[in-house]
């Protein structure tokens, strides 16, 4: 077993570190994975996940490029085609969008087009509630989600967060990984010594609950959670699902849990209209039509961009009375 | 322009010089039975060929190793070629059959194959400029004396993603090199409503690359030039950004009528034709006769004949084939 | 609280007056005193004021009409719209949950589905959720409760086994397994309109096709299935009183044959897979089948069952159909035959396929029109292009 840059794993990490350990040991395990992004190696990164790779694997392996969202990302699924696995680093997900057309027209349609895969990894760290304004808070994926050929993942703990990267690396699409700010250093868990991977494509109920399903994943995860715990006392009592993994979708996971409880909640940081919460919130009319014994809600941010003031960012984010409030009125339909 | 016989003799062997012109001759052949059967309403979609252009793609993938890779764009049909890919495949891709590279997924010259080195491209031209810088860069990470040729045209060097690729590429020195085909026109747009520059070479001083410019007419130039720029790369000199001075003989795709082209600009292209330079050249250093051409020609029409039969008789994909392939499974990826 | 506007009296003489427009949309929000609509009659046009400040909800009359002095024209809603549930709408007003008195009939998609499937009379059921509704709390709970009471009354007595067993005779006691297996086959055959038909098909350019290739017979026996169920979705479905239900996946149960009975894994969306995939999970399934390790929506989901008899030595059988699917497709042992081709003799590995069908559903034209489709593919594919 490899020595980590971190410290090895028999005391709690935090969710960051479990990123950080993730690259680091499948950097050891593949000698084709590799890091580009800006200002990762001699600055360690703007969040300080690749502190240390680049002394231990040296610049071949670990590279700053230049401020080129864009030619960065393109030039990671030209290096992906020739046979190496490159972890690109957006520094926010906000800057993500000066490579969406590198994204949704070359890495996405590549395999399908012309069979070869594109065997890479966008970080994206994504999400608000750390005062970051319109352009280091947003919630992105729903631009992707629309996107076929490529895969989204956003881990909610750090058990999740490092299987989910190895898992990321180790799969020969385009995978974006969406990593949330606000848990990078709130959240901890001990994590297993030995290589384990979370796959891709499988939801996890994190909670088991009989009157509702709330569905949701990243940062909400423990909002639902908080709320979940404030209403147990009433009776009623949540099912909180963590998806995981945005696409694919786990749907068997999804309408088991609905069948049982008749009634959903699709809870996400990102922006109303448009959101992921609408397809499920579709697809659960679709299939699961003669189980639902109550509407389908979604709890979502409004569609603004993410604004800045301490007041106006608390009244964007849903909170757990928002859940609250939802899950009582849906519990007394 | 004067040619120096005795230096272009010195520079290239008679083997070689007929091997660019068999190329021009395929290339040349082949595009025009393409806008033949597009103009008999066979080919549906779009038909972009390299008419008068054909030089600059066979000059510069005739140089190149089979381990090397080439990023085209969409006026490249003789890199194609000299690359493996078969006149029937590319007739089956323009008509959209199972057996044509993309399985009928994508169409015209979209065509891309990574065990032939080809990285198939997309119509937002310049994407694959970083694409290419990328694939220099796993080359250059495992230390492979492997280079990447990449091309676009006029127009491709406005976009951003030009400026991104080769400024990385010269930062870090990757082994690629980058052509540029100006042809003077990006559909109706003249270059110099294109660029405030007179060369597009002018702009690779700002990524601090080394440039030339090059009569894109004149295969043995093209060949002669790009031969150095990939043994500079493979050597772990850097890239260098070749700039090849041509004109597009048709309109930007086959159903253009191309009106807004001046008439006497293409008198003046007319007869720089690639192929009639290439033939008085082989005439005047003693390489071959009427006789020779005679033959390659007669070569080539056969073997686009047989490419038609082939593709024409090709199955269409199925419907429910819309749904396969979206994502690559475990056992494609090489270890 | 709701507030009326009727169109007002614009003159002591005059009896009807026209909107000419509304200058809210509805739904739109509106101040007390700012201008809600605008009337004309042959006198006077006229701006109406809002009388309160408030959400236009309703509008009854549009623009253009003309009505009688006193017409109720629409309806203002003095409550904000928000509720926690719907503040997260971004300004887009959207009607509020109702709590108002529930339409007799309105009953939720969870609640009819229980009723019907437990043969109950809703309105015998008190509700207990908002505004009186019967919820599916209530519908379960009904249905407790009644059952608990029809256990008093003895069901209807079986035949039973005679009691003594003769001398030497031995009994082996029945497993669940076997007995969940006879209750189906029974019930089976007492649900479907069971008939036969039997083709043969010319296995050898499969058989050519495998030389050289680890596959078994039955990816290519499912691609071709998968194939025809695709071109005639009527032997993709199933039997329902409101009509014949075309399933839009294709699923294909492999019946695997155990040591103590039977266990039918399915392969999900067959259709959309390459032989190289069907391949792969036809041994993965028998595989976890023998050992025990299916998980249970592996067994589920069911379209069409395919049973490879032929492995025992079987040429032929009558299967019996996996209900609710409406046929079963058995595949026989595949011998080398005499066989006339083109006018000649050849030697050819022959098998037959017999096609159990439910004859409620589909008649013999079509099921050999599946027939022939299937045995065109077996016979004619280009296998390399589906690998």
């Amino acid at each position: 077993m490899t020595t980590a840059v971190h410290p090895t794993l028999s005391h709690e990490v935090t969710y960051l570190e479990a990123i950080s350990q993730a690259i680091d040991e499948e950097m050891t395990r593949d000698e084709r994975v590799f890091l580009l992004g800006e200002d990762i190696g001699a600055y360690g990164g703007a969040f300080k996940i690749t502190e240390g790779l680049l002394e231990k694997y040296g610049h071949h392996r670990v590279i700053d490029t230049p401020l080129a969202e864009s030619g960065i990302v393109g030039a990671a699924i030209g290096a992906a085609m020739m046979g190496l696995r490159p972890v690109v680093e957006m520094q926010f997900a906000d800057f993500i969008s000066c490579a969406f057309d590198q994204i949704t027209e070359v890495a996405a349609k590549n395999h399908y087009r012309w069979n070869a895969p594109v065997p890479m990894v966008i970080r994206a760290p994504f999400g608000g509630g750390v005062h970051g304004g319109p352009f280091h808070s947003e919630c992105p994926e729903g631009w992707f989600f629309h996107s076929p050929g490529l895969k989204l993942v956003a881990p909610s703990t750090p058990y999740d967060a490092k299987g989910l990267l190895k898992a990321a690396i180790r799969d020969p699409n385009p995978v974006i990984y969406f990593e949330h700010k606000f848990l990078y250093r709130r959240i901890k868990a001990v994590l297993p010594a030995e290589d384990y991977i979370v796959p891709i494509g499988k939801a996890e109920v994190k909670r088991a609950g009989s009157t509702i399903s709330v569905v949701t994943y990243g940062a909400m995860v423990h909002i639902a959670l908080d709320a979940a715990a404030r209403l147990e006392k009433d009776d009623i009592d949540l099912e909180v699902i963590d998806l995981r993994t945005l696409i694919p979708l786990d749907t068997e996971t999804i309408f088991e849990s609905i069948r049982k409880t008749g009634k959903a909640i699709i809870l996400h940081e990102d922006t109303k209209t448009g959101g992921i919460g609408a397809e499920i919130a579709a697809l659960l009319a679709e299939e699961c039509f003669d189980c639902l014994d109550g509407p389908v809600l979604r709890v979502a941010a409004p569609d603004t961009p993410v604004p800045f003031s301490t007041p106006l960012e608390e009244f964007f984010l849903p909170k757990i009375s928002d859940v609250e409030a939802a899950a009582r009125k849906l519990a007394a339909y | 322009m004067d040619l120096d016989l005795s230096v272009i003799a010195g520079e290239i062997t008679r083997t070689d010089y007929l091997h660019l012109y068999y190329y021009l001759r395929l290339t040349r052949t082949l595009e025009t039975r393409i806008t033949a059967l597009y103009r008999q309403g066979r080919i549906v979609g779009g038909c972009y060929t390299s008419h008068g252009m054909e030089a600059v793609s066979v000059g510069y993938a005739l140089p190149l190793e089979s381990r090397d890779v080439i990023a085209p764009y969409h006026r490249d049909m003789g890199a194609f070629l000299i690359r493996g890919i078969t006149p029937g495949e590319v007739i089956a891709q323009y008509l959209g059959k199972r057996t044509g590279p993309t399985k009928g997924k994508d169409g015209n010259v979209h065509i891309g194959d990574l065990k032939r080195g080809v990285i198939g491209f997309v119509s937002h031209l310049a994407d694959n400029l970083p694409v290419a810088t990328g694939a220099a860069l796993a080359f250059q990470i495992r230390g492979e004396p492997r280079v990447v040729v990449t091309n676009t045209g006029d127009g491709g060097t406005s976009r951003g993603d030009f400026h991104e690729a080769m400024n990385l590429a010269a930062v870090r020195k990757l082994p690629v090199v980058f052509f540029c085909n100006n042809n003077q026109f990006a559909y109706s747009t003249p270059v110099c409503a294109q660029m405030a520059v007179p060369n597009v070479a002018d702009r690779a001083k700002a990524y601090g690359m080394p440039a030339e410019i090059l009569d894109g007419n004149d295969v043995a130039a093209v060949y002669v030039a790009a031969r150095r720029a990939i043994q500079t790369a493979r050597a772990g000199g850097g890239p260098t950004f070749l700039e090849c001075k041509t004109m597009r003989m048709h309109g930007h795709s086959e159903h253009d009528p191309a009106k807004y082209v001046p008439q006497a600009l293409l008198e003046e292209w007319k007869i720089k034709d690639p192929i009639l330079k290439a033939e008085a050249m082989l005439k005047a250093l003693g390489y071959a006769d009427e006789g020779h051409f005679q033959t390659i020609g007669e070569r080539a029409n056969k073997e686009i004949e047989a490419g038609v039969e082939w593709a024409e008789q090709s199955p269409l994909p199925e419907g429910p084939e819309t749904l396969e392939g979206v994502f690559a499974t475990e056992d494609e990826v090489a270890s | 609280m709701h507030i009326d506007i009727i169109m007002p009296q614009l003159g002591e003489s005059i009896a009807e007056g026209t909107i000419t427009s509304w200058l809210i949309v509805p739904g739109g929000r509106i101040e007390k005193d700012q201008s809600l609509l605008e009337v004309e009659t042959d006198k006077v046009a006229l701006e109406i004021p809002s009388p309160s400040t408030g959400f236009l909800t309703e509008v009854l009359i549009p623009a253009g009409q003309t009505v009688p002095v006193g017409t109720l024209l629409a309806r203002l809603d003095t409550e904000p719209p928000g509720t926690e549930v719907v503040s997260r709408v971004g300004g887009v007003l959207v009607r509020q949950m109702d709590h108002s008195p529930v339409d007799e009939n309105h009953y939720s998609p969870a609640v009819k589905q229980l009723a019907r499937e437990h043969g109950i009379d809703l309105s015998q059921i008190k509700g207990t959720g908002a505004g009186g509704r019967i919820t599916k709390k209530d519908v379960l709970d009904y249905v407790a409760q009644h059952t608990a009471g029809d256990k008093a009354s003895a069901p209807m007595a079986e035949p039973t086994a005679s009691s003594a067993v003769p001398q030497g005779d031995q009994i082996l006691p029945l497993t669940s397994m076997r007995k969940t297996i006879a209750e189906r086959m029974i019930k089976s055959r007492q649900t479907s309109a069971h008939v036969v038909t039997v083709f043969e098909a010319d296995c050898s350019a499969i058989a050519k096709f495998r030389k050289g290739r680890a596959f078994t017979y039955l990816p290519f026996v499912i691609h071709a299935v998968a194939r025809g169920l695709r071109e005639m979705p009527l032997l993709n479905s199933s039997w329902d009183e409101t009509g014949i239900v075309l399933k839009r996946e294709i699923n294909v149960g492999i019946a695997i044959a155990l040591e103590e009975g039977l266990l039918v894994p399915v392969v999900k969306h067959a259709d959309r897979k390459r032989l190289t995939q069907l391949g792969q999970e036809v041994a993965d399934l028998a595989e976890r089948a023998r050992s025990k390790r299916l998980q249970p929506e592996e067994v589920q989901g069911g379209t069409f069952t395919i049973t490879n008899h032929g492995g025992f030595g079987s040429l032929f059988s009558t299967p019996i159909i996996h209900q609710p699917q409406i046929a079963i497709l058995g595949v026989g042992a595949i011998h080398k035959r005499a066989v006339v081709v083109q006018d000649a003799i050849a030697i050819r590995p022959m098998t037959y396929l017999s096609l159990s069908f439910d004859h409620r559903v589909i008649d013999g034209a079509t099921a050999d029109g599946f027939m022939s489709a299937v045995k065109n593919y077996l016979e004619t594919s280009a296998w390399e292009h589906v690998l």
